[in-house]
């Protein structure tokens, strides 16, 4: 039946065995690349994978790192702080421009050209005006996010109904309050949608530029190892990678769900 | 001028680009009053209401409210004035005690205040959910405080609604078609819940005070304007300008404003008892074929001089 929900067991169990699928169906895949080439690499078996793991979490013999903390080191820092200031940035632009007509005049044709261009095209931008170290992969987030996170911002605030600002008026908000105690909290759940929405483009932006200009980190190691074809360690990354954003998510959602307990049913 | 003058609107005028909306519009309300607006769809009731919040600046004329420091002109949103609107009234992010606390805390606190002397704010936050908790179980919502909007019926939102206004103590409670989308049963709970702030009006008269409650509500529901109001307004673009000499329709102004029969809270609503005012009202503000002189049906003053009136009028 359409739209007919189903038991939470239910759904447990179909969650589980989709992913169970995936695996079956990878390891059937592999047994079969292997029975043609036992020394392939390019869809490496359960052995295969675990030395891959191994080898990216000991420390290496030449160099002496550890690939995966080095990388999760490099990748991460440039995406929390890329994020923090696309997010700041985006979050202030946005509701200037919601909020009051000369901001939104001034401020938004620039925005809406700039979302269309995709970030890792203009990756030789970034390259020439801030350079290839740490400062380029923060710019190459956090301006690949902004335009389109501040125009999600603006236009939730474009959608709080006047009558709530005219309620709050009458009751005695100034326009400090009227911004922060009606216009925030009122858009405080979409926010946090529109920021869980921008994480994965912003992995994407930073992955790209760190396998064009990067010397470290999970977008210059996924490249050099698919170059190998030494897929056990570029499968390991992306299965880092996937954990790190679907954990991002869900420390998103909780935080919402904590914060705007109001939301979830409300918008029903 | 009459002591107990609360709310007076000067000559309003007003168009919206080529749209003649409101033409010389002039009332008048006493403190204490509840006074209900008529009007067919899209006459301006709702932007003469704008236009008493202060959400809306009117061409020509203006809108003053009396007190003790004499009279004041209305040039934006106040805490004097409470709006109750048919939706998006509460605010969905807080529970029903926080809803009808907010005002309280924009009024006595600045969010500098709440930042920075957080432990004092603390105290008079206690103190403002208390007060609400009261108000609320008074409005019969005791059991709703840990309530968000989204989890609450229409007919208790309402209710909620206005005791998130009365908490302000405004000097007038203007309500924009406040139960336009409940039920019967709820509608008529709640009009009750008006004739029983009415009934404290009279008595606080009774007693040499000051009548603590002055609502304006607009309405599209005939028998609801004349069971709560003491007073009905009709406002209508259907009047006789032709005879005024003007050429072209210049909008809505007021064609009805008559004493209603006052109601006890408890007493029966027979609304066939008001079958031949409300035909009058119908005729006067509604029929677009009667076009009639504009003052035809404006006989309030004249009938509150000769003790016509009930209630508060009386």
């Amino acid at each position: 039946m359409i739209r007919k929900p189903i038991s939470r067991p239910s759904s447990t169990v179909l969650g589980i065995l989709s992913i169970l699928c995936l695996l079956a169906a990878y390891h059937l895949l592999s047994e079969l690349q292997h029975r043609k080439n036992p020394e392939d690499t390019t869809i490496p078996n359960w052995g295969q994978l675990y030395a891959g793991v191994r080898q990216t979490m000991e420390a290496n013999p030449r160099s002496g790192e550890r690939w995966l903390l080095v990388d999760v080191k490099a990748t991460g820092s440039r995406l929390f702080l890329g994020l923090f200031l696309g997010m700041t940035g985006a979050i202030l632009a946005g509701l200037l421009m919601g909020c009051f007509g000369a901001f939104e005049a001034f401020l938004l044709p620039p925005l809406s050209l700039l979302a269309k261009v995709p970030p890792t095209a203009a990756l030789a931008v970034f390259f020439v005006l801030v350079g290839t170290n740490l400062k380029m992969f923060v710019a190459m987030v956090a301006f690949g996010i902004l335009p389109t996170l501040a125009q999600t911002v603006y236009l939730s605030v474009r959608e709080v109904r006047i009558e709530f600002l005219y309620k709050a008026s009458t009751l005695g908000a100034s326009q400090v309050e009227l911004i922060w105690e009606v216009i925030v909290k009122t858009v405080l759940p979409q926010l946090i949608d529109a920021v869980r929405l921008q994480i994965g483009p912003a992995m994407v932006y930073l992955i790209a530029a760190e396998m064009v200009v990067g010397d470290v980190g999970f977008g210059y190691r996924i490249r050099l190892q698919s170059r190998l074809l030494n897929m056990s360690v570029v499968y390991p990354y992306l299965t880092v990678l996937a954990a790190f954003g679907f954990g991002m998510d869900f420390i998103l959602a909780s935080l919402q769900r904590f914060m705007c307990p109001w939301y979830e049913r409300h918008s029903r | 001028m009459r002591q107990d003058l609360l709310l007076e609107c000067k000559s309003i005028h007003h168009t919206f680009g080529n749209h003649h909306v409101l033409y010389d519009v002039n009332l008048e309300i006493l403190r204490g009053e509840i006074v209900a607006l008529v009007g067919p769809s899209g006459c301006g009731k709702s932007t003469l209401l704008n236009a008493i919040v202060g959400t809306l600046h009117p061409n020509k004329g203006s809108v003053l409210l009396y007190g003790d420091q004499g009279a004041k002109r209305v040039e934006g949103p106040g805490r004097d004035r409470g709006i109750v609107y048919q939706h998006y009234t509460l605010f969905p992010f807080l529970n029903a005690q926080e809803n009808v606390a907010m005002g309280l805390m924009l009024d006595q606190t600045s969010l500098a205040f709440r930042l920075f002397r957080w432990p004092r704010w603390r105290r008079m936050r206690r103190d403002h959910l208390c007060q609400a908790r009261e108000l609320l179980e008074r409005f019969k919502l005791g059991h709703a405080t840990r309530l968000y909007p989204h989890q609450m019926s229409g007919g208790m939102r309402q209710r909620v609604a206005v005791a998130q206004t009365l908490i302000m103590k405004p000097d007038v409670l203007l309500l924009d078609e406040p139960f336009g989308a409940l039920d019967e049963a709820t509608r008529e709970e709640l009009q009750r819940t008006l004739l029983t702030l009415y009934a404290e009006n009279c008595k606080a008269k009774a007693e040499g005070g000051t009548p603590p409650y002055t609502i304006l509500i607009v309405t599209h529901e005939l028998n609801e304007a004349l069971y709560v109001g003491d007073r009905v307004v009709g406002l209508s673009q259907y009047w006789d300008w032709k005879g005024a000499g003007l050429k072209t329709s210049p909008g809505a102004t007021i064609v009805y404003d008559q004493v209603a029969p006052v109601y006890q809270p408890e007493e029966d609503r027979n609304f066939d008892l008001l079958l031949e005012q409300r035909n009058k009202i119908r005729e006067a503000a509604f029929d677009p074929n009667f076009l009639q002189d504009r003052y035809l049906f404006k006989k309030f003053w004249e009938q509150v001089e000769q003790g016509r009136g009930g209630g508060i009028l009386s």
